[in-house]
């Protein structure tokens, strides 16, 4: 699934392995998200949007919507 | 070299004396049956003895499993276990069908563990390969 998660990460400041630790997950985790081989469960969606303070939406595009740009 | 989690160490834990207990009750069998020459009951306790850890080995891996809070990992893990069997049941499916044939003997059903881990270990490697090619780097 496309998403914004390196976008606001670099925004923070924040390696890999910050964000990783801040989710309680492993590095590879947030790499898997960040490049999209990975699709999080919505327990950790949730616990993403909740980091950053956004929605879900705004963080993961609707595969439905196709392209983030 | 990333540092285990709390679940990946309790595998550690549990897998390396369970493995050392195989190797020594496996040499211990083989050795008392070999020269002491055994029979009944006697034998059959010293024929299963060296399964046992190895059911062990199974009870502790599928602790990992449950105890993964990663959930990332946690399905990497059974993807990996998936391709394993895969693998396992490709080989023993051709090697039956060749032993019926005559051209082999009957594979040995005690091959079929060490068998399905070298395979899921080859698949790991084959992810773990595939994720360093389409990963970015840390940053």
């Amino acid at each position: 699934m496309i998403n914004r998660l390196k976008v606001l990460r670099a925004e923070r400041g924040w390696s890999q392995g910050d964000l990783a630790e801040r989710l309680e997950v492993s590095r590879q985790s947030v790499n898997a998200i960040e490049t999209g081989r990975y699709d999080p469960s919505l327990p950790l969606a949730f616990r993403i949007a909740e980091l950053f303070a956004l929605p879900i939406e705004a963080i993961f595009v609707s595969p439905s919507k196709g392209d983030a740009s | 070299m990333q540092k285990r989690n709390p679940a990946q160490q309790r595998y550690v834990v549990r897998f390396i004396p369970t493995m050392f207990s195989y190797v020594l009750v496996l040499f211990a069998a083989t050795y008392l049956i070999r020269f002491w020459h055994p029979t009944g009951i006697a034998l059959a306790a010293l024929a299963v003895a060296p399964s046992l850890p190895l059911l062990g080995v199974i009870a502790i891996m599928g602790l990992y499993l449950v105890e993964e809070r990663d959930e990332f990992l946690r399905q990497r893990l059974v993807k990996a276990m998936l391709g394993g069997l895969a693998v396992l049941l490709a080989v023993l499916t051709v090697w039956g069908f060749l032993a019926n044939g005559g051209l082999t003997d009957q594979p040995p059903a005690f091959l079929a563990f060490p068998l399905w881990c070298g395979a899921f270990g080859l698949v790991q490697c084959g992810m773990s390969l595939r994720d360093r090619l389409t990963s970015s780097t840390a940053t």
